[in-house]
C-alpha cells in the first residue's frame, strides 16, 4: 500500500515563498539552485549565497534572514559556518545542520563543511534582517 | 572577563571540582525539565500546561548544553546523560520528587528554578569560557520562567486558604536545601571560587535571596532567616538523597533506548 499523498496547496499566496515542501527532508530543498558550474571568485560570498537558500524548517525564511548565521570563513575547500539557534532546545537543530551541510556540499568547490555552534551573543528576534522581517510580515507574522 | 581559565593547567582536584559543578547544574536542569513535564497535563489551564511544556523544553536544551561542557574535560557526555543510576544524580534536592500539586510546582518554578538561575548567573560571569558563551542564552530564556513563576506565586500567595497554605508548605520544605545548594562552601566549591569559575558563596546567596525576597515576603517568609540544610554530600555537591528512579528512567530515555540517536 502506497503512502497517502500530501494534500496539494491550492491557494498560492504572492509572497515569494514556497507553497510546497519536500516530503523527505526539511522544507525548502526544492528551491535550491543548481550548483555553480565553476568555482566562484569570492568563496565566502558564494557560501553566503548558498546559505541564503537554506530555510529555517519552521519559519520559511532563510537562515541568514533569520539571523542565525554569525559568520562564514573559507579556506582550502573547507567552509566554516558559525551558526546559532533561536532557542537552546530548538527541535530543528539536526534538520538545520543537515540542510546546511547538504546544500554546501552540493557545490563542487566545497570539500567539507565545518559547523561551529555559537551562543554568544544570544539570538533574539532583533537579529532578523529587514528582508526577513518583510517576508514574515507578508505571512502575517510579526517579529 | 579578560582571562579565561586554562583548562590544560587544571590539577586533578580543580578538574574534579569543575566536573562536579557542571554536573550539579546539568542534572538540575534535566530534572527541572522532568518536573515541568509532570504538569503538561493537569495544570490549571491549557495555557499553563503549554507554558510547562515550553519550560520543560527550555530546561532540556539547557541541560544538553551543560552536559556538552564535559567534553572540554575529556569526558564523554553520552554515558553521563544516559547510563547513570539515580543515586549518582547531582541535581538539587528540591527536584527529587514530583510536585504534588500546582502550588508546589509554582514554588519549584520560583525557588528551585530561581536557585539554578542564580548559580548560572555566577557561572556565566566567571572564568570558564564555555559558560560565558553559552549561559547568557539560557538566562535570557529563564526570564520567561521567572516572569510566569512570579505571577503565579503572587496570585496564590494573595489568596486566603488552601492554595496559599500549599505554596507556603512547599516553599518551607525546599528552602533550606536550596540555601545549602546555592551557598555551597565546601572544598570543591571553594576551588571553583578561587579559580574564578563562580563567585563567592555569599554573593551567590545574596543573588538568590534578592531574587525571591519580595515574593517570599508575601508568605511572611524571611528568606534571610532561612538556615541552610545541615547535611551535605560533598561527592555530588548536594544535600543527601537522589531523584526517584522513575524520573531518572525518563531522563535517561530508558524506554526508547533501542531507538537512541545521538
Amino acid at each position: 500500500m502506497s503512502a497517502p499523498a500530501l494534500p496539494v496547496v491550492g491557494r498560492r499566496l504572492d509572497t515569494g515563498l514556497p507553497t510546497h515542501v519536500s516530503v523527505h527532508k526539511s522544507g525548502g530543498r526544492d528551491l535550491w539552485s543548481d550548483p555553480l558550474e565553476s568555482p566562484p571568485e569570492d568563496f565566502v560570498r558564494a557560501t553566503w549565497d548558498a546559505l541564503g537558500e537554506v530555510l529555517d524548517p519552521e519559519i520559511p525564511i532563510s537562515l541568514p534572514e533569520l539571523g542565525l548565521i554569525y559568520g562564514v570563513e573559507f579556506e582550502d575547500g573547507v567552509a566554516t559556518v558559525r551558526l546559532t539557534y533561536t532557542a537552546t532546545a530548538c527541535p530543528c537543530m539536526e534538520f538545520i545542520r543537515e540542510d546546511i551541510t547538504d546544500r554546501l556540499l552540493s557545490e563542487s568547490w566545497i570539500d567539507s563543511v565545518r559547523l561551529v555552534e555559537v551562543w554568544d551573543p544570544p539570538w533574539t528576534s532583533d537579529r532578523i534582517t529587514p528582508e526577513g522581517r518583510e517576508k514574515l510580515r507578508r505571512l502575517g507574522v510579526s517579529a | 572577563m579578560s582571562a579565561f581559565l586554562d583548562l590544560a593547567g587544571l590539577d586533578d582536584r580543580q578538574e574534579a571540582a569543575l566536573e562536579r559543578l557542571i554536573l550539579t547544574l546539568a542534572d538540575s536542569k534535566r530534572l527541572m525539565g522532568i518536573r515541568y513535564s509532570d504538569w503538561l497535563l493537569g495544570a490549571p489551564s491549557i495555557e499553563t500546561g503549554i507554558s510547562a511544556s515550553s519550560m520543560a523544553q527550555d530546561e532540556w536544551g539547557h541541560a544538553r548544553l551543560l552536559y556538552a561542557m564535559l567534553k572540554e574535560l575529556g569526558r564523554d557526555p553520552v554515558p553521563v546523560e544516559h547510563d547513570r543510576p539515580a543515586g549518582e544524580y547531582a541535581s538539587v534536592a528540591a527536584l527529587d520528587e514530583e510536585a504534588p500539586d500546582w502550588a508546589a510546582l509554582v514554588a519549584t518554578m520560583v525557588l528551585a528554578d530561581g536557585a539554578i538561575t542564580s548559580m548560572l548567573r555566577s557561572f556565566a560571569s566567571g572564568t570558564f569560557e564555555s559558560a560565558s558563551n553559552r549561559v547568557p542564552k539560557m538566562l535570557a530564556e529563564e526570564e520567561f520562567h521567572a516572569s510566569l513563576g512570579a505571577a503565579w506565586f503572587r496570585r496564590l500567595a494573595e489568596t486566603e486558604g488552601e492554595a496559599r497554605n500549599l505554596l507556603l508548605a512547599a516553599a518551607n520544605a525546599m528552602l533550606p536545601g536550596l540555601v545549602a545548594w546555592v551557598g555551597a562552601d565546601d572544598a570543591s566549591a571553594r576551588l571553583m571560587v578561587d579559580a574564578g569559575v563562580i563567585g563567592p558563596a555569599e554573593d551567590r546567596l545574596a543573588d538568590f535571596r534578592d531574587s525571591v525576597r519580595d515574593l517570599l515576603a508575601l508568605l511572611d517568609v524571611d528568606v534571610d532567616a532561612v538556615p541552610a540544610d545541615g547535611e551535605w554530600d560533598a561527592a555530588r555537591g548536594r544535600t543527601p538523597g537522589h531523584p526517584g528512579e522513575e524520573a531518572v528512567e525518563r531522563a535517561r530515555g530508558d524506554r526508547n533506548r533501542a531507538l537512541f540517536v545521538e
